[in-house]
């Protein structure tokens, strides 16, 4: 148990570099996709925008929604927002935060596609080929006397070089040099600008909302401990209810068989180091396995318990007794008076 | 188990390592990303100086904001610096040092991208081929100005059929890689005099003050690491307990509603389940929670905790702190000490 409290406590306490990790990684992921991919452009005047644009939006909207899925919080975060209000009222704040903490690191992935597509220039050139200024840059002359299609149908194999037929109108390195420069440029400044961004809310927060941030952070994090804790307590009640229940299996068999007189004897023989047995051993191992029941022993009452806990959580006050019945508040009874000194704790 | 504590305290009491390999490690990136980015000078003549140069100059940029980013200590020091002075004053001076320290990690990465420019020569060549003044070289003598220009837009791109296997290319092209590696160099030299002076000569003036505001500043950070560490164990012992007060206020409320059937031989009626109290009151359930349990004082907490710090005195009594903590029953002596449990 302390082990995995130590642990825990250096995950939690380390959140920031774990954290960090995970981004490192899921870039990587990102630009090792993008670099196995084989970029296929069809060369043809209608398709080379929608080709292009889909690989360029696509991806990032699937791994966005990846990113989102394989958070294991997501589901905490579902169950928080859906949950009726019950004895607990709901906080929008903190609801926000930890949506706004998934989303970060979803969007790493994402940016990460876009930015090395930009930067690589593929897309850019298989998109915009068909709107390179071929005055400027090539025959200048020559474009009045073509119609508009054929244009069109020249440019769009600039960036399939084993097709290209229009070296008399365009040569195809300037027009490639040219989009993978203007690709680049806008890769860069998109780069720029979402680095920029992320510094500017990371940096301006604490100027603002510390304290309401403190919360959030504290109640957001309070949930998912609660949650987890809230299983593993089942899971012992569960484990105890189901030992029990055997054990009483076990004991009304015996009892069964006492009571048959087709064994007589025998069965009273046999049966009676057994009862005997399972006589002493209730005062020993089920004593215990019964406290962790905490008197909760049919189907029908671990139904209702869990109905309840989904519906009705109790408030965060500890230290109150009193029943759910009436008004549900007991914060007219008297707080019994503390004795504990403070005492602090000191880990380094 | 013993590694993870060692490793742990290694990473609490060593802030300062932790930044400099994260700083190494961003460096390293930018080392491989210079090497695998395809360099594409457009050779056009307006297109080329705006590719350089921000090739040059934006990279780092956007490297120096990811440098701030991952630093942790740059949050640290926006929050020492916008937070309500309290019972605790601030010091501008531990400011001023958390500042140039994250500033000095920050540049680490945006310096190796523009060295390794330099020192490489595309980025110098492509943005300033236009600006090489043609009397130098003999070769174009016999071009038409606008030819000439022409010409030294397209002298980066060495397979462009103007321009192929012409040694007036190869000329222009060495010079300006010359020239290049030559500032880059010399910017490697003056930073490294620069690092060098600055850290001999540092220990000349106001040593004891530096030594002050490194302690101090390592100390913000530490206490903030350290109150999150808290939280978490508080949250912990906090969920753990509303847990179980809900399982035993279950069982109150179905007794009272009489719908508990009489178990059928097993757990007799009278004997009632441990109650929560009693399982926790020894040891590190409570002390944990140190009175803290209600959503108010944990808000109230935490409230106090930003808006108002307390003063860096352990010998003063808590009662002096101010209201937020006043839950506790009040101290016998005034002059009580906190009790500090190490765990060895």
């Amino acid at each position: 148990m302390d082990k995995f409290r130590m642990i825990f406590q250096f995950l939690q306490s380390n959140q920031e570099s774990f954290m960090n990790g995970i981004c490192g990684i899921m870039a990587l992921a990102s630009a090792q996709m993008y670099s196995a991919f084989d970029f296929n452009c069809p060369c043809l005047p209608g398709y080379n925008m929608a080709y292009s644009m889909g690989i360029l939006l696509t991806p990032p909207l699937v791994l966005f929604l990846l990113g989102l899925v394989m958070n294991n919080n997501i589901s905490m975060l579902a169950e928080e927002w859906k949950r009726p209000a019950g004895r607990r009222a709901k906080d929008p704040a903190v609801l926000r935060y930890m949506f706004c903490s998934m989303a970060q690191r979803a969007l790493i992935a994402p940016v990460v596609w876009v930015a090395v597509t930009l930067l690589d220039g593929k897309c850019f050139l298989c998109a915009f080929c068909t709107a390179v200024p071929v005055a400027t840059l090539g025959n200048g002359s020559l474009v009045p006397g073509l119609p508009a299609t054929e244009l069109a149908r020249l440019l769009a194999r600039v960036p399939c070089p084993e097709i290209y037929d229009g070296n008399w109108l365009l040569a195809r390195e300037v027009a490639v040099r040219y989009l993978r420069c203007i690709s680049q440029a806008l890769g860069w400044s998109f780069v720029l600008l979402t680095t920029l961004l992320a510094f500017v809310v990371r940096s301006v927060r604490p100027c603002f909302t510390q304290a309401a941030f403190l919360k959030s952070k504290y109640w957001s994090h309070y949930i998912d401990i609660e949650r987890k804790l809230f299983d593993e307590t089942c899971t012992e009640h569960a484990k105890a209810f189901a030992k029990v229940c055997i054990q009483q299996f076990f004991e009304a068999m015996n009892h069964d068989l006492e009571l048959g007189h087709t064994h007589g004897v025998l069965a009273t023989a046999t049966a009676t180091p057994t009862t005997a047995e399972a006589a002493q051993s209730p005062s020993d191992r089920t004593e215990e396995e019964k406290e962790k029941l905490r008197g909760i022993t049919d189907q029908g009452t671990m139904n209702k318990l869990l109905t309840s806990w989904h519906e009705c959580k109790p408030p965060l006050r500890l230290g109150q007794e009193a029943p759910l019945m009436g008004n549900g508040w007991a914060g007219s009874e008297p707080r019994p008076p503390r004795k504990e000194v403070a005492t602090y704790f000191s880990k380094v | 188990m013993d590694r993870f504590r060692m490793l742990f305290q290694h990473l609490q009491s060593s802030s300062e390592s932790v930044m400099n390999g994260i700083c190494l490690l961003l460096a390293a990136v930018t080392v491989k990303m210079y090497s695998s980015f395809d360099f594409n000078c457009p050779c056009l003549a307006r297109y080329n100086a705006l590719y350089g140069l921000g090739l040059l100059l934006t990279p780092p940029l956007a490297l120096f904001l990811c440098g701030l980013l991952v630093n942790r200590q740059s949050v640290v020091m926006m929050e020492e610096w916008r937070r309500p002075a309290g019972h605790r004053k601030k010091d501008l001076g531990i400011i001023r040092y958390m500042c140039s320290s994250v500033l000095q990690r920050a540049l680490a990465a945006p310096l190796v991208w523009i060295l390794l420019a330099l020192l490489d020569g595309k980025c110098f060549v492509c943005a300033f081929s236009n600006s090489v003044d043609p009397e130098k070289f003999l070769d174009f003598a016999n071009m038409t100005p606008s030819q000439v220009q022409l010409f030294l837009a397209k002298v980066p791109c060495k397979e462009d059929e103007m321009v192929k296997d012409s040694p007036a290319r190869k000329a222009v092209s060495r010079y300006l890689r010359c020239l290049s590696q030559a500032i880059g160099w010399s910017i490697t030299l003056l930073l490294i005099v620069v690092a060098f002076l600055a850290r001999c000569l540092r220990p000349c003036f106001d040593q004891t003050v530096f030594l002050q505001r490194r302690y101090w500043s390592n100390y913000v950070d530490l206490e903030q690491k350290l109150f999150d560490e808290t939280c978490c164990e508080h949250a912990r012992d906090f969920a753990h307990r509303c847990v179980l007060h809900f399982f035993s206020s279950m069982q109150s409320e179905l007794r009272a509603l009489g719908l508990r059937r009489e178990p059928a031989g097993g757990i007799p009626e009278s004997q009632e389940p441990p109650e929560p109290s009693e399982d926790l009151d020894g040891g590190s359930g409570k002390a944990h929670l140190r009175a803290i349990s209600s959503r108010e004082q944990v808000d109230h907490l935490l409230s106090t905790w930003y808006s108002s710090k307390p003063p860096l005195d352990l010998t003063a009594s808590p009662r002096l702190w101010g209201p937020g903590l006043n839950h506790r029953a009040p101290v016998a002596a005034p002059g009580t000490r906190l009790c500090h449990q190490v765990d060895v």
